[in-house]
């Protein structure tokens, strides 16, 4: 199927050496919108395009690929599918998602499964998905010869966990979960207010933060958003009952959650949270060049200045020490 | 009132010695007035109940004093009375008394406590407490139908706002998948043609050079290379046969476009009034056209539609009937499968039949489909409205709908509606 759209090879584009270019797949069930995007890239990426995920998944076991980026809505298998698969098969290449309508499940299963690196809508705009499209290849292409290196081992020490929560059953349910399966391994903080919760996050180290949108009368997404921002290294997951498209796009875009877990809270999905979370946290940890992966769109729609300059104050103190 | 202790009137009742001719003198008491009869009762038991009118039967005769007047009430009185326990609910104390009760009425009822007397219950109040009760109980019966009816509007309003969101969903990915790629191509075209121009620009320079009287070889030399480059550059990243696909794509997306916008007013024609001449066959359609984003990844569609006379009726309506078939077919179907959409007309009525291959409908659900909230499916995917919905509208347009189905085969609906008479 990849033949087909392949227009004919012309003799090797003068400018580049095509084995030196990032290479991007872009799978969609629409071969038009192939056509049009690998128009759009040819001139700077080597473009693999297929209508297909089963030949994507064969594309990615055969070659190197910098930047997956796939529609949702596909017959032969989902673009949520596609990205969970690829996660497996080619974990450095960067997952995105171009699509014109999702359902908010297509949403968080991007996120939980598929941990997407940018959620493109369609229609989009040129500039916009090269410069998106561009940084994620870029970022695999700098992180192709780092993670090569082993991963040193990691120091054994307790790791603190934040919960941002209003409720002080859940404080309760999620201190018992984590003794329960993993004594003594984290350290569990509770606060119910942004206020308390920026407060342990100036004096604590903190692995993973899971929080609510709303606690109390806070909305938390801008505190969600610039931490990412400021404190790459620290995972967060969100747990709330709180569903709209839009916010979580903006939190995939802006905030590079690393779960969306709805209320009621389920025992066994926040424990394999916070466990890949900390293998997350970990990984960047020790080879920070990895929170390249999760880096984020620059916030938007922050009206609270002030939250932006204390998180990123406790940024500049954090790199002094 | 809720039980019957509140009807109890406490009077002293007979004992069964006193004699027929002081009964009567007690009915002419003003304090008696009231009693249709008198209680007799011995040791708290109550053995019977005497009545005036009785009594006054006996009294009255020729003789009937002299005759009788002295004869203890027990041999007179009616030893088989009504007995109502004071516990006993209004409705069932007066269900046991108009069944027992002998007419012309000429007595009143006991009302006992533990077996024993406890009061007089007049068979009036009874009547006229039932009344209250019943006056009660019709206006809160005709509250919760207004209620029931807000609340079913509600819910008519819900589905229709639940279906409108899927198909707005569905609608949404559809144009925006062309709109993506017009999009993008209209910008690259854009791209090309500032590059076209500037080399545009740069051929009328090297014409003019050309022109000059005092042409400067140099300064022609660069030009050319110059348009050299740009013209190289250009076909780098536009090719001619590329660009020109880029736009036919670019038009084959409008056009979609235009169809989808076409078929969504047709589709949902607001028009809530009857409207005559409808060919069924352009609802099946255009409803297609909305269902397709369901449709396409799992299920083929096959039409089979004949030729049909116009039928009046509420074409938006006609097209959520369709949908909602078509929605219950596609669920229906696990993993693929095929639907099957013939429409045909006798004459009489215009048929439309949507056949599925999906799981079928098992014998002991058939008689429930068409009821309200019955679903099979899980919370938040249906609401088990579809079909009443369905039904509602098929008879408000004097047709109806029929079903046959076979687990594991697979289900057919036909729908069928009355021709316009002609006029
Ligand atoms: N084509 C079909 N094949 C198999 N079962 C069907 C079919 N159509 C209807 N049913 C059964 O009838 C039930 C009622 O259908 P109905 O359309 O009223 O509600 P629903 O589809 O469950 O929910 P809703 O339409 O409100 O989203 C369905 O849950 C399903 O079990
Ligand atoms: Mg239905």
């Amino acid at each position: 199927m990849i033949d087909m759209i392949t227009p004919p090879v012309k003799p090797a584009r003068p400018m580049q050496n095509a084995d030196l270019r990032p290479t991007l797949l872009f799978v969609d069930d629409e071969e038009r919108i192939l056509r049009s995007l690998r128009m759009l890239f040819a001139a700077n990426f080597r473009v693999l395009v297929t209508t297909d995920g089963h030949e994507a998944l064969e594309i990615l076991k055969r070659e190197k690929v910098h930047a997956l980026i796939s529609d949702q809505r596909m017959p032969l298998m989902s673009g949520v599918d596609l990205l969970r698969q690829a996660r497996d098969i080619a974990p450095d290449t960067m997952r995105l998602l171009l699509t014109g309508y999702s359902d908010i499940e297509a949403i968080i299963g991007s996120i939980n499964d598929g941990e997407v690196f940018r959620y493109i809508n369609k229609p989009w705009n040129a500039d916009e998905i090269r410069a998106i499209v561009g940084e994620a290849a870029n970022i695999a292409m700098s992180l192709g010869q780092m993670l090569a290196k082993p991963l040193e081992q990691s120091a054994k020490e307790i790791r603190g966990i934040l919960l941002v929560d209003d409720s002080a059953e859940i404080a309760n349910n999620l201190r018992e979960y984590i003794d329960d399966s993993f004594p003594g391994a984290f350290h569990l903080e509770w606060a119910n207010t942004l206020n308390d919760a920026m407060a342990f996050l100036e004096t604590r180290k903190l692995s993973v933060i899971i929080s609510d949108i709303n606690v109390g009368r806070d909305d938390m997404t801008p505190f969600i958003k610039t931490l990412k921002h400021f404190h790459p290294h620290i995972v967060t997951i969100v747990l709330t009952n709180f569903r709209d498209t839009s916010l979580l796009v903006e939190l995939i875009n802006q905030g590079q959650i690393h779960r969306f877990l709805p209320k009621p809270m389920r025992k066994s999905m926040v424990l394999r949270g916070i466990q890949s979370g900390m293998v997350l946290a970990d990984e960047i940890r020790l080879r920070p060049a990895a929170k390249q992966r999760h880096k984020v769109e620059t916030p938007k729609n922050i009206p609270d200045a002030g939250i932006i300059s204390r998180i990123r104050g406790l940024f500049r103190s954090a790199s002094k020490s | 009132m809720e039980n019957i202790a509140e009807l109890s009137i406490a009077v002293e009742p007979l004992t069964s010695d006193i004699t027929i001719a002081d009964v009567g003198d007690l009915f002419l008491q003003p304090a008696y007035d009231r009693f249709l009869s008198l209680p007799v009762v011995r040791d708290g038991e109550p053995l019977g109940v005497i009545s005036r009118y009785h009594v006054q039967r006996i009294l009255m005769g020729r003789y009937g004093r002299e005759l009788q007047g002295a004869k203890a009430v027990k041999h007179f009185m009616n030893n088989s009375p009504l007995l109502v326990s004071v516990d006993r609910p209004v409705e069932e104390a007066s269900h046991h008394i108009t069944r027992n009760i002998a007419f012309p009425i000429t007595e009143d009822f006991i009302i006992t406590d533990g077996g024993n007397y406890h009061g007089v219950g007049f068979v009036i109040n009874l009547l006229r407490g039932l009344e209250d009760k019943l006056i009660t109980k019709n206006k809160s019966l005709a509250q919760s139908f207004s209620q029931l009816q807000a609340s079913q509007s509600q819910l008519v309003q819900s589905e229709k706002m639940a279906s409108l969101g899927q198909m707005v969903a569905g609608v949404a990915h559809e144009i925006n998948t062309p709109l993506g790629y017009v999009h993008n191509n209209v910008e690259m075209a854009r791209a090309a043609y500032d590059q076209l121009a500037t080399l545009n620009e740069k051929y009328e320079q090297l014409i003019s050079m050309l022109q000059s009287p005092d042409l400067d070889e140099r300064a022609m030399q660069t030009q050319f290379s110059e348009i050299q480059e740009m013209r190289e550059e250009f076909s780098n990243t536009f090719q001619h046969d590329e660009m020109r696909g880029l736009f036919s794509d670019t038009l084959y997306g409008l056009g979609q476009i235009s169809d989808i916008v076409s078929n969504l007013k047709n589709f949902s024609r607001l028009d809530q009034a009857m409207v005559s001449n409808i060919d069924l066959n352009q609802c099946v359609d255009s409803t297609l056209v909305i269902a397709n984003n369901l449709i396409k990844h799992k299920v083929e569609v096959i039409r089979d539609l004949g030729v049909l006379p116009k039928v009046r009726c509420a074409p938006s309506q006609i097209n959520q009937v369709l949908l909602n078939l078509i929605t219950n077919a596609v669920h229906a179907i696990e993993d693929r499968g095929r639907i099957m959409i013939s429409t045909f007309s006798d004459g009489q009525f215009v048929h439309i039949i949507i056949r599925d291959s999906g799981k079928g409908i098992p014998a002991e659900n058939l008689s429930k489909i068409f009821d309200p909230f019955f679903t099979t499916k899980p919370i938040g995917e249906g609401t088990g409205l579809g079909l009443s919905i369905t039904f509602k509208i098929i008879r408000d347009h004097q047709g109806y709908i029929r079903v046959k189905s076979r687990v594991g085969k697979g289900t057919a609906f036909c729908v069928s509606l009355p021709i316009a008479e002609q006029p």
